[in-house]
């Protein structure tokens, strides 16, 4: 077992760049992080009817997720308890049963084994049907969206997501009817470690001026003003970022959330009409959050950006290599026209020919296979932007940062990754519940920036 | 439009003087020339469109998807601009070096369709693209297109690229297939 406090200071901000490839570190985040944490599995429009799946993977764990006949949604490893051959090969669809092309072996849509062929007279009836199901993954929703666990220590999905889930309901909750997702998920691949991107959408706007200054010179809008690093902007007044106490974070773009979308009259106009509804259910905190353009993610490995309403999931492939599926968020109570716009004009920016999508891939890749090099490696990577300047806030839960620039929550999304790569186990993780947040020195930056700003 | 049916197959003149074209038209891009094939070969009705399909078994009847489904690209005329555009503005870091692309057309099909402008075109499809040092992807598909004869020569009025991978083995896809 490797001790991550080698792979992560969070004193001074940094982490080995071994942790980008090394395949050591990568088997302990397979079972450290990818078997203890929730992972997004769907979204429940998804699954409306009996009988109604989607396949996914877990990390590299294959996963089939059903709408059961009692309602409920269930998910279980997609390998045949016999000979271990995948029981569902198609994306998505509505079936009563799975079937192993292999021997024929017939699962139940709640996982469970209900025939064997030639069972009586090949087996002698010496085969305990009850014992051989798919194993199950535990399976609970926030807000329609469906996540799996394979421990079953972890706490529930909504401690986990903790003070992200208040966040989270500023448009899950605080806007008409919450949010659902479209698919099908476009996918491609990358060959960069999961992390690269994980770390990028949970608090990188930096390089969005740098990395993206073709797309937003032609797009132009809010944030066309990012362009090229050039402009004279008040970065610390127009938004913040936070991190939360399992690594889930944000940064938010105040007023930007439609600014990628070059066709947005109606998406504007719904999300002006629900700021007062925000406001009404959630408070004025959260309100002000409601059409800020937001780059989340939910520690580990799915991510979205709030606003554009692309949806992601890197799904590991080795230490080297991801599957990217790129869904898209709609507000569910959007009129028909308004939402299609909202899948079009998201897919034409982050989707797999995406505007601004097709500047990142390299970057990816790039901060990956440089640790091919023996020296390289032996290096750290430096998240130190703004150190200090972040700590608690008195309306907004978590540690949050002075600007949506800056590397707060690359800073915490490190500290809890080092945290579960350590810990034995999720009481370890509670019992310090408590002290989390200590690495954030800075206790009254707000109450003294808020002070000042009176 | 994209479901115009095809009538009868073009003449010999009419299927050299369409996959010339075609062949044109690829060479453009190859060349990085993305504006002159704006110009010259993009109709100012275009819808340039690339769904996405996912593996589904046999049995199960729900549709193909539709213009207003997901899509990799669902552009007009304004938004196949903008990307034309976004390549000029010298800030495509990942273009630079530029990559190099061969467009591989075969199986070219060619129909009349009921209106005598507009011309039904079946494709199959490679893209290979170069990059960096080592860097080489492969897409393989088809492309319908349907062409209106302006003059001596065509525009796109519609292009739909179905790839025949689920999984795009590529950092993206953006070089206007």
């Amino acid at each position: 077992m490797i001790d991550a406090k080698e792979l992560v200071d969070t004193k001074n901000s940094t982490q080995a760049k071994k942790i980008f490839g090394d395949q050591e570190v990568y088997e302990q985040e397979l079972e450290r992080i990818f078997g203890r944490c929730w992972l997004f599995l769907a979204h429940e429009c998804q699954l409306e009817k009996t009988g109604d799946f989607v396949t996914t993977t877990m990390a590299e764990d294959p996963v089939i997720v059903t709408r059961h006949k009692d309602g409920s949604i269930q998910a279980f490893i997609n390998s045949c308890t016999h000979r271990g051959n995948r029981v569902c090969t198609a994306d998505s669809g509505n079936s009563k049963s799975f079937v192993c092309n292999y021997h024929g072996w017939v699962y139940g849509g709640d996982g469970s084994l209900v025939d064997v062929p030639l069972a009586e007279i090949c087996y002698h009836g010496d085969i305990d049907k009850s014992k051989l199901g798919l194993p199950k993954v535990r399976v609970e929703s926030y807000r329609g969206f469906v996540f799996g666990c394979f421990d079953d220590d972890a706490p529930s999905l909504e401690e986990y997501l903790g003070d992200w889930g208040w966040y989270l309901d500023t448009f899950m909750v605080g806007a008409g009817e919450g949010m659902e997702l479209v698919g099908p998920p476009m996918k491609s691949t990358l060959k960069c470690n999961w992390k690269v991107p994980a770390e990028n959408f949970v608090g990188d706007a930096y390089h969005v001026g740098w990395t993206h200054a073709a797309a937003l010179e032609v797009l132009g809008g809010e944030l066309g003003m990012l362009a090229g690093n050039t402009a004279e902007i008040p970065y610390d007044d127009l938004g913040i970022q936070v991190t939360t106490r399992h690594g889930h974070g944000f940064g938010v773009i105040h007023h930007a959330a439609s600014s990628i979308h070059v066709k947005r009259e109606a998406y504007d106009k719904y999300l002006q009409e629900s700021i007062p509804k925000v406001a009404e259910k959630l408070g004025q905190a959260r309100a002000g959050l409601f059409d800020g353009h937001w780059n989340c993610t939910t520690f580990p490995s799915c991510s979205f950006l709030y606003g554009t309403n692309i949806f992601k999931v890197w799904h590991p492939r080795g230490p080297n290599e991801i599957e990217v599926w790129s869904y898209v968020l709609v507000h569910k109570d959007m009129d028909e026209a308004a939402k299609k716009e909202v899948v079009k004009q998201a897919a034409r920016s982050f989707g797999t020919a995406g505007t601004l999508e097709s500047d990142d891939g390299d970057n990816m890749v790039n901060a990956t296979s440089i640790n091919a090099g023996a020296q390289a490696r032996k290096n750290t990577m430096s998240s130190t932007m703004a150190q200090n300047h972040e700590g608690p806030h008195p309306d907004f839960p978590g540690i949050v940062g002075a600007s949506f620039i800056g590397e707060t929550s690359y800073r915490g999304f490190y500290r809890f990754y080092q945290e579960i790569m350590n810990a034995e186990s999720w009481s370890a993780i509670h019992a310090k519940d408590d002290e989390w947040d200590d690495m954030f020195e800075n206790k009254d930056f707000w109450k003294n920036k808020l002070a000042g700003d009176k | 439009m994209h479901d115009i049916q095809p009538t009868d197959r073009v003449s010999l003149e009419l299927h050299y003087a369409i996959s010339q074209h075609s062949y044109g038209e690829s060479r453009m891009l190859q060349n990085h020339q993305y504006r002159e094939w704006l110009e010259t070969i993009v109709a100012e009705d275009i819808h340039f469109w690339m769904p996405v399909y996912e593996r589904r078994y046999r049995k199960d009847k729900r549709p193909a998807p539709g213009p207003d489904d997901m899509a990799i690209y669902s552009d007009d005329y304004s938004e196949v601009k903008q990307r034309v555009d976004r390549m000029y503005t010298g800030t495509v870091w990942m273009e630079d070096p530029a990559s190099d692309i061969k467009y591989l057309l075969a199986n070219i099909e060619a129909f009349h369709t009921e209106q005598a402008d507009l011309f039904k075109v079946y494709t199959n499809v490679a893209y290979i693209r170069h990059r960096q040092q080592t860097e080489r992807t492969e897409h393989v598909g088809s492309r319908e297109d349907l062409l209106r004869k302006v003059g001596d020569t065509f525009q796109l009025v519609r292009r739909k690229i179905n790839l025949d991978a689920r999984v795009t083995v590529d950092k993206n896809l953006y070089f206007f297939g």
